[in-house]
């Protein structure tokens, strides 16, 4: 993919935005979109939720332009996290359905999804992301990463999940952010 | 507080996975302005922006075509969940040849759209048309999706028939594992007031999986889109009820229709 433009061009374009600027608004999209729908659609597996959460995140930018800070970020971001954040809760409000519908007894049943996702290997080649840095990492830091970026549980639920104390999730999921930091070479004052 | 200690409030909190006592203490931090926490979560933000990039996927333009005809007709900010997101994927109650031929007209009308985006004078005109596009525009989109579960030979075909209190209703369901289904119904009485059809799926012995609420039209007939549901592969039985319209999680309601699968 292209190199991703500089934090400028993103925060000039937000703050045209919060002046009303459909033309930076559309520009926006164009050049950042691919970004958060990525994202997206690997929380979301459903191509149809995928698309309704993108519209929203986008049009809460074009609401909510004026509440981004350059000072606490780069547009890309800022816009990263509202895309998670979006996606996470459909994710949930999704899961609380079917905990709703499936009958816990069913083990069989409510446990397929699940089983699959636990296996880190598969669950990043499924995603797209075994060839990214997240596949570099050694294996029980990249499945707490995943299990928090891309399922959105909680440390105690990965903790739970993974059987593993909630500290040593807590290390896990610290060296893995920092050694991905590290990759990407991200330093800014 | 140690370095270790820090980074890992400001990891958890950039993934979003700090609860309790950890959220409480982080965010105390940032409201005070403690530059190094602010810091650190900056660079983790930064980081998962970056893992993000890797993972960048163009979307369908129509969300472009939606978000943009949103924005034209000015639609206030509203709050609430859900009511802010233009549906783009109407439940369709038309003939299959009404809604292709439609689908055929989405690209001329979005052509037609562009074409006046140059000129703001018809802005108002592009405002109706943009909209129009978008929804012509999934409507073609969910018209191919249909289409990809007609030709493949893993898409079970079920015959529902109709039951007691309405034996002449017919209904026909194309079910796929991964890309979901359609029921397509025919001959059922409107539903009354606060009231819809409900499609379960049941698979064996597990206790039925609601896959969605529908309508009918004066004529009876009615169709459903059916994502793919979670944890569910072979069904073996389709079974429509009537319930409230907004749909319930175990059925209550007399059934109308019921297929079991080949």
């Amino acid at each position: 993919m292209r190199e991703p433009q500089t934090a400028s061009v993103a925060a000039d374009l937000i703050a045209a935005i919060a002046r009303g600027d459909r033309a930076a608004f559309e520009r926006f999209y164009d050049a950042y979109s691919p970004l958060a729908f990525g994202l997206i659609r690997r929380i979301l597996r459903d191509p149809e939720a995928a698309k309704e959460v993108l519209q929203e995140v986008f049009w809460q930018v074009w609401q909510e332009a004026a509440a981004y800070d350059p000072s606490r970020g780069s547009g890309e971001a800022w816009l990263v996290m509202r895309a998670r954040t979006r996606a996470i809760d459909k994710l949930r409000s999704i899961r609380r359905r079917e905990q709703t519908f499936v009958a816990p007894a069913d083990g069989r049943v409510a446990a397929a999804p699940e089983t699959r996702r636990d296996d880190p290997a598969l669950a990043a080649e499924d995603r797209g992301l075994a060839e990214s840095a997240l596949g570099q990492l050694p294996g029980p830091q990249r499945q707490a990463i995943e299990l928090a970026f891309l399922e959105g549980l909680t440390q105690t639920e990965i903790a739970a999940r993974l059987g593993e104390p909630l500290g040593t999730v807590k290390t896990r999921i610290r060296l893995g952010l920092e050694r991905l930091r590290a990759a990407f070479k991200v330093d800014n004052p | 507080m140690r370095e270790d200690e820090l980074h890992e409030l400001a990891a958890g909190y950039a993934l979003g996975t700090l609860e309790g006592e950890d959220l409480a203490r982080f965010e105390a931090r940032l409201r005070g302005g403690d530059a190094a926490a602010r810091h650190a979560l900056r660079q983790f933000e930064e980081t998962l922006a970056r893992l993000a990039a890797e993972a960048a996927e163009p979307p369908p333009p129509a969300v472009k075509v939606a978000l943009m005809g949103r924005i034209a007709a000015g639609s206030p900010a509203r709050q609430g969940d859900g009511a802010r997101v233009v549906p783009l994927a109407a439940r369709p109650r038309r003939s299959v040849w009404t809604t292709v031929l439609a689908g055929a007209m989405a690209a001329g009308i979005a052509a037609i759209a562009v074409g006046m985006a140059v000129s703001s004078r018809y802005e108002r005109r592009l405002e109706v048309l943009g909209q129009e596009a978008a929804t012509l525009k999934a409507e073609l989109e969910r018209q191919s999706a249909v289409l990809a579960i007609l030709r493949d030979p893993a898409t079970q075909i079920v015959a529902l028939n109709g039951l007691e209190p309405s034996p002449t209703a017919r209904a026909r369901m194309l079910w796929h594992e991964k890309a979901g289904g359609l029921l397509v119904a025919a001959g059922l009485p409107p539903a009354p007031a606060g009231k819809a059809y409900q499609l379960w799926a049941i698979a064996g012995k597990h206790a039925p999986v609601p896959a969605g609420v529908f309508k009918v039209d004066q004529h009876g007939t009615g169709s459903l889109r059916v994502t793919p549901l979670a944890g569910v592969s072979r069904v073996d039985v389709f079974a429509v009820t009537l319930e409230p319209e907004a749909g319930v999680p175990a059925p209550t309601g007399p059934m109308y229709l019921a297929g079991k699968s080949a």
